[in-house]
C-alpha cells in the first residue's frame, strides 16, 4: 500500500505540520514550485508528447472512480485489519485512497477560481491599457475585486487571533469588519438578489406573450400550469378546498377535486414521471460523454 | 398601439407590464396580511423530521444558498435554525456550491443571534453549538468524501472557538464522537443548486435526508420525496410559509379534532406559538400571491386577445 494513500495515518502525513508553522509553509512553497515546474514543463513539451501524457493521466484518474464504483467494497472492516486476498487488497487500497483523491479533486477545482481571476485580469487589464471605450467598467470591476479581496483577507487575518470568535458579534467590529460587511452584505449580496429578481420581469413578459392556446397540447399544458399556479396561492386553494369539502360532505370521490389534491396528482403522476424520464436521458448522455472524455476521444483530449 | 381590441390586448407595452409587476409585488410588503393556507405534505414531513430529533442531536447541514435566492432560502434557513435551536441541536455546516455560501450562512446565524440577544434569549454559539466547516470547491467530490470517510473529508478544517485561535473542527462539541456520516441522525440541505442531487446519490440510505429548496427546484425534488429517498422538503416561499405556520400551530396539535393543521399520516407534533415564528415567509407570501395572480391574469388576457383578434380576422 502506498503510504501517501493511507488516509488513516494523519500523524505522519506530509500535511500534519502545525497550522501556520514555518515547516508547513516551507512544504507548501516547495509543492507549489514543483507543481509550477511540472506545468511549465508540460507547456514547453512538444504537442505530440503532451497529448499522450494528458490522455494517460485522464485515463488513470477516471479509472480510479470506475474501480471505486465497480470493485467490491470492504464489509465490516476493522481498524488495522489486513487484506486476505488480492480482491480485498485492491478494495482496501481504493477505500483508503478515496480521501486523498477527493482532496486532490478539491484542490484542482480550487485552481479554477485562480484561473477565473487570471482570466478576468488578462481581459480587463488589456482593455484598460489599450484604452477601450468600456475601460471604465473594467476599472470598476478590478477595483471592486481588489477591495473585496483586501477586506476579505484582512477580516480573515483578524479572525485568526484570539478575538476571532468575538468578531461574530457586531459590537466588536472594527474598520475592516465594517468594510467587509459593506462590500459583501451591503453591495454584493444586494446586487446578487437584484440580478436574480430581474428574472421575474422576463417570466411575466414571456408568459404573457408566449403562453397561447394554439393547439390541444398547448391547452393541456396551460390548464395544468394554471392549476398548479393556483394551488401555490394559499388563499385560492384554501377557499376552493373548503368549498369542495362542504359540497362533498365526506364523499371521497368529490374530495379528489380539492385544488391541492388535483395539483398533487399532476405533480405525482405527470411531473415526476416526466422528470424521471428526462433525468434518465441526461444520465445516459452524461455516461456517453464521460466515456468519451475518459478515453480521450473528445477533441480537447485527443487533439485530433 | 394600433389595431382592434384583440391585437391591443396581445401587445401591451413591456414598461406597463413591468410597472404593474413592481406595484403588485411591492405594495403588499407595506400591508402585511396573513394568508389562509394549508401546508403541503412534504413540508409537514420536513417539520415532523426536525421536531422528532432528540434533544442535543448532531445535524449535518449543507448550506448552498447566497443572496440571489435569499427571498426563499434565507427564510428557510432562519426557520430551520429556530427549530434546531429549540431542539438544542448541534449543527455542522459546510458549503459546496458557491464560495460566498459559508459567509452568507455565518452572517444569517449572527443576525439570528443578535435578535435573540436583544430578547435576552440564549444565543446559538459558534464552536459549541455550530461549526462552519467551510467551502469545498467540488460538490460531488466533497459529498463522496463525506460518505466514504467523514473524518478524512473534514480533517484539517478549522473553526473559531471562543477566545482562542482556530482549532480543528473535530475538537468542537459539535463533532465530538462523530466518525462517519451515519453518526448524524439527519442531513439537511438548503440549496438553490443541483448539490442536493449529489447528496441523494451518495448519502441516501446512509442517514435521513431533508431538503429546503427554491421554488424552481420543487419538481425535481418531488421525485426524490415520492421515491422516499428524502424524508421531507420545504419548497420555495410557499414551503417557508408552511414551515412558519407549522412552527406556530404544530400538526394535529393539541389534538386532531381541534388542531389547526391536520394530517392523517402524522401523529401529534407540537407547535411553539411565538410572534417570532412569523418571519420572511409570512412577509413575502402575499407578494407571491399577487405576482402569481398577475401572471394568471396576463396569460388569460393574452389568450382572450388572441381569440378576439382571430374572430376579427374571420369577420
Amino acid at each position: 500500500m502506498i503510504p501517501l494513500l493511507q488516509a488513516q495515518a494523519p500523524a505522519t502525513s506530509f500535511w500534519s505540520e502545525a497550522f501556520n508553522s514555518s515547516e508547513l509553509w516551507t512544504k507548501l512553497i516547495i509543492t507549489l514550485v514543483v507543481g509550477l515546474v511540472v506545468m511549465v514543463g508540460l507547456l514547453y513539451a512538444p504537442i505530440r508528447a503532451r497529448k499522450p501524457i494528458i490522455a494517460f493521466f485522464t485515463f488513470i484518474s477516471g479509472a480510479y472512480w470506475v474501480l471505486l464504483y465497480l470493485w467490491p467494497k470492504p464489509i465490516d472492516r476493522q481498524p488495522g485489519e489486513m487484506p486476505l486476498n488480492t480482491v480485498e487488497t485492491v478494495s482496501f487500497w481504493l477505500a483508503d485512497s478515496n480521501n486523498v483523491v477527493v482532496s486532490f479533486t478539491q484542490i484542482l477545482t480550487g485552481f479554477l477560481l485562480g484561473l477565473g481571476i487570471f482570466s478576468l485580469l488578462k481581459i480587463h487589464l488589456t482593455k484598460i491599457t489599450k484604452g477601450h471605450k468600456d475601460a471604465f467598467f473594467s476599472i470598476v470591476l478590478l477595483v471592486s475585486m481588489g477591495l473585496m479581496i483586501w477586506f476579505g483577507y484582512a477580516d480573515w487575518f483578524d479572525r485568526l487571533g484570539e478575538r476571532g470568535a468575538m468578531l461574530d458579534n457586531r459590537d466588536n467590529w472594527g474598520f475592516t469588519q465594517y468594510g467587509r460587511d459593506f462590500l459583501f452584505e451591503g453591495l454584493l449580496q444586494q446586487m446578487d438578489a437584484a440580478m436574480f429578481s430581474v428574472i421575474a420581469f422576463y417570466i411575466l413578459s414571456a408568459a404573457y406573450r408566449a403562453f397561447r392556446v394554439r393547439s390541444v397540447e398547448a391547452t393541456i399544458l396551460l390548464s395544468a400550469a394554471l392549476l398548479v399556479l393556483l394551488s401555490l396561492m394559499g388563499a385560492v386553494s384554501f377557499v376552493w378546498d373548503e368549498n369542495v369539502k362542504s359540497i362533498a360532505n365526506g364523499n371521497p370521490f368529490i374530495l379528489n377535486f380539492q385544488l391541492t389534491e388535483v395539483a398533487q396528482w399532476i405533480r405525482n403522476t405527470f411531473q415526476t414521471s416526466s422528470i424521471r424520464g428526462i433525468q434518465f436521458g441526461v444520465g445516459l448522455g452524461a455516461l456517453a460523454m464521460g466515456l468519451r472524455l475518459w478515453l480521450s476521444l473528445e477533441k480537447p483530449g485527443s487533439g485530433s | 398601439m394600433k389595431g382592434n381590441l384583440g391585437e391591443k390586448l396581445q401587445s401591451l407595452p413591456k414598461p406597463i407590464l413591468y410597472l404593474i409587476l413592481i406595484l403588485a409585488t411591492s405594495i403588499p410588503l407595506f400591508f402585511p396580511t396573513e394568508v389562509p393556507n394549508e401546508p403541503v405534505e412534504s413540508t409537514k414531513d420536513f417539520y415532523a423530521t426536525l421536531m422528532a430529533l432528540p434533544e442535543g442531536s448532531k445535524v449535518l447541514l449543507m448550506s448552498d444558498w447566497t443572496g440571489s435566492t435569499r427571498g426563499e432560502s434565507k427564510g428557510a434557513f432562519r426557520s430551520i435554525f429556530k427549530i434546531l435551536i429549540r431542539r438544542k441541536a448541534k449543527v455542522a455546516i459546510y458549503s459546496a456550491a458557491d464560495p460566498q455560501a459559508p459567509r452568507v450562512a455565518q452572517d444569517a446565524i449572527n443576525e439570528l443571534n443578535m435578535e435573540r440577544k436583544r430578547k435576552n434569549l440564549p444565543t446559538f454559539d459558534r464552536w459549541n453549538d455550530w461549526v462552519n466547516i467551510g467551502y469545498f470547491p467540488n460538490a460531488e467530490a466533497a459529498i463522496n468524501g463525506i460518505a466514504n470517510d467523514l473524518k478524512g473529508a473534514f480533517g484539517g478544517r478549522k473553526d473559531f472557538p471562543p477566545n482562542s485561535p482556530p482549532r480543528d473542527v473535530f475538537q468542537s462539541p459539535v463533532l465530538q464522537g462523530v466518525t462517519k456520516v451515519e453518526d448524524f441522525p439527519l442531513m439537511l440541505v438548503i440549496t438553490a443548486s443541483k448539490t442536493s442531487n449529489f447528496a441523494v446519490e451518495r448519502v441516501s440510505g446512509r442517514t435521513p435526508l431533508a431538503f429546503a429548496v427554491t421554488g424552481v427546484m420543487v419538481p425535481e425534488t418531488q421525485v426524490f420525496y415520492q421515491s422516499k429517498q428524502i424524508v421531507g422538503y420545504c419548497g420555495g416561499l410557499k414551503g417557508v410559509y408552511d414551515l412558519e405556520q407549522l412552527m406556530e400551530s404544530g400538526v394535529n396539535f393539541p389534538d386532531k379534532a381541534t388542531g389547526k393543521i391536520k394530517s392523517d399520516k402524522l401523529g401529534t407534533i407540537e407547535g411553539f406559538p411565538d410572534p417570532d415564528n412569523k418571519g420572511q415567509g409570512t412577509r413575502y407570501y402575499p407578494t407571491l400571491h399577487y405576482a402569481l395572480a398577475l401572471m394568471i391574469i396576463m396569460i388569460i388576457l393574452g389568450n382572450v386577445g388572441m381569440f378576439l383578434a382571430k374572430r376579427g380576422d374571420k369577420s
